[in-house]
């Protein structure tokens, strides 16, 4: 466990207690992963703030949703983030008209949306270690499960926009879990 | 179980990404409850395709949310003991159900619902009725039917309440959902049952006339609040 997961498991156990100082902590470190991902999968700044906010207020009312043996609360908050946008685009999908740029990392990093944050140095690394992982995988394989990820689209859906059987999106989804699986417990 | 690993990794790593529906949905859901829980394999593949997607998130770029936000979030962090104040309309709903004897504090977007117990519920649901036989009785509040329960709300007034006496509990193993819906967006509220006595008192601190339609479903209760089911009780 890195450091830094040790000191958000003593954040949430103060913020647990009422302690607002370590909501404000919480938020500080993680709020710039949460928004990043929050706008690349809604597109749309209103919406990844109504995630974030919401993500973080579900937090501080029930932060017993976080159990510190399953995991460090990075992995816990950003999944609870990823669902919760997953949920508002699906809300959304039929009426939004969804733009390029969340899905063009290159053009949103470039608009003045809002500044990139400065992060702990691991987090750096493991961003690369990341995308390397993720771009090591066979294109058929990245594709499902970035569809998936980042599309927020189901099995069933991407099946039918690949015009795939719904058991090969499933095998390549699979395959691709197990081989980041691996890359990223090696690079831990 | 008659199902091999691989085919249970399946479900699982679909599970993860938030990506199944229909049956597969359904299974993993079975799974989830029947086997994973006493499997040790499943167990950690399950945790480390967590810890996947997790990480799949620093696959995006961290960008700093507007200055604005964590300023939203604390004037709506309500002491832990205490109340929330009133929300707008982007906020996330609170609901409280009272009666006498327990309250209900459901959590938003069906990620918890608590029973609470101990000395302050007693005054909380006091407090609640006492504010609901207000809210009902200031001018101009209307009643709307709501299935075997009444939509209460006043105008200018960005809450409402829905109050029903008698209200049949849901089939075991399953909760009423509580949901608005306007042209735009279907939104998730919270989960309730009624009182022992079939009593429903729940405050809904969201802006009426900003949705078209409060409904209830019955849902499954560990369920997964993403799209409404059939309307078991509808007020337009």
């Amino acid at each position: 466990m890195q450091h830094a997961d040790l000191d958000d498991l003593e954040l949430h156990r103060r913020l647990s207690a009422g302690d607002r100082e370590a909501f404000d902590e919480l938020y500080r470190r993680h709020c710039g992963a949460s928004y990043g991902l929050a706008y690349r999968l809604t597109g749309q700044q209103i919406l990844a703030q109504d995630v974030v906010h919401d993500a973080y207020l579900a937090l501080w009312r029930a932060p017993e949703a976080y159990d510190p043996t399953r995991g460090p609360f990075r992995t816990f908050f950003l999944s609870l983030v990823h669902h919760r946008a997953v949920d508002t685009i699906r809300r959304e999908q039929r009426l939004r008209n969804r733009t390029e740029r969340a899905a063009n990392l290159e053009v949103l990093t470039g608009e003045d949306v809002a500044e990139a944050v400065t992060e702990e140095a691991f987090l750096g690394v493991r961003r690369k270690e990341v995308r390397e992982a993720l771009m090591d995988l066979p294109p058929e394989q990245r594709q499902v499960l970035e569809m998936a990820y980042f599309g927020g689209k189901t099995q069933v859906q991407i099946a039918e926009e690949l015009a795939i059987p719904l058991g090969t999106v499933k095998t390549r989804t699979l395959a691709a879990m197990r081989k980041l699986r691996k890359a990223l417990e090696e690079t831990e | 179980m008659t199902q091999s690993h691989d085919a249970i990794d399946e479900l699982l790593a679909g599970y993860v990404l938030r990506s199944l529906s229909g049956p597969d949905a359904a299974e993993t859901d079975r799974l989830l409850t029947e086997h994973v829980p006493g499997c040790v394999q499943c167990k950690t593949t399950l945790e480390a395709f967590g810890a996947v997607t997790a990480d799949l998130a620093l696959a995006t770029p961290a960008i700093r949310p507007p200055d604005t936000l964590l300023p939203r979030l604390h004037r709506e962090l309500e002491p832990r003991s205490g109340r929330a104040g009133r929300t707008g309309r982007w906020s996330p709903a609170r609901l409280v159900a009272a009666a006498a004897g327990f309250v209900l504090v459901l959590g938003v977007g069906g990620l918890a619902l608590t029973q609470l117990g101990g000395g302050d519920v007693p005054a909380l649901a006091s407090a609640d009725l006492q504010q609901a036989l207000q809210f009902a009785t200031q001018d101009g509040a209307t009643t709307t039917d709501i299935g075997p329960a009444h939509e209460i709300a006043a105008p200018g007034v960005e809450e409402f309440y829905i109050y029903g006496t008698n209200v049949a509990q849901p089939p075991a193993g399953s909760v009423y959902r509580l949901w608005v819906q306007s042209a735009t967006q279907t939104v998730h509220l919270g989960d309730f049952l009624p009182t022992s006595d079939g009593t429903v008192l729940l405050r809904v601190a969201i802006d009426p006339t900003a949705y078209d339609r409060v409904m209830v479903t019955v849902e499954p209760a560990d369920s997964e609040a993403s799209e409404p089911g059939e309307p078991a009780w509808e007020a337009a």
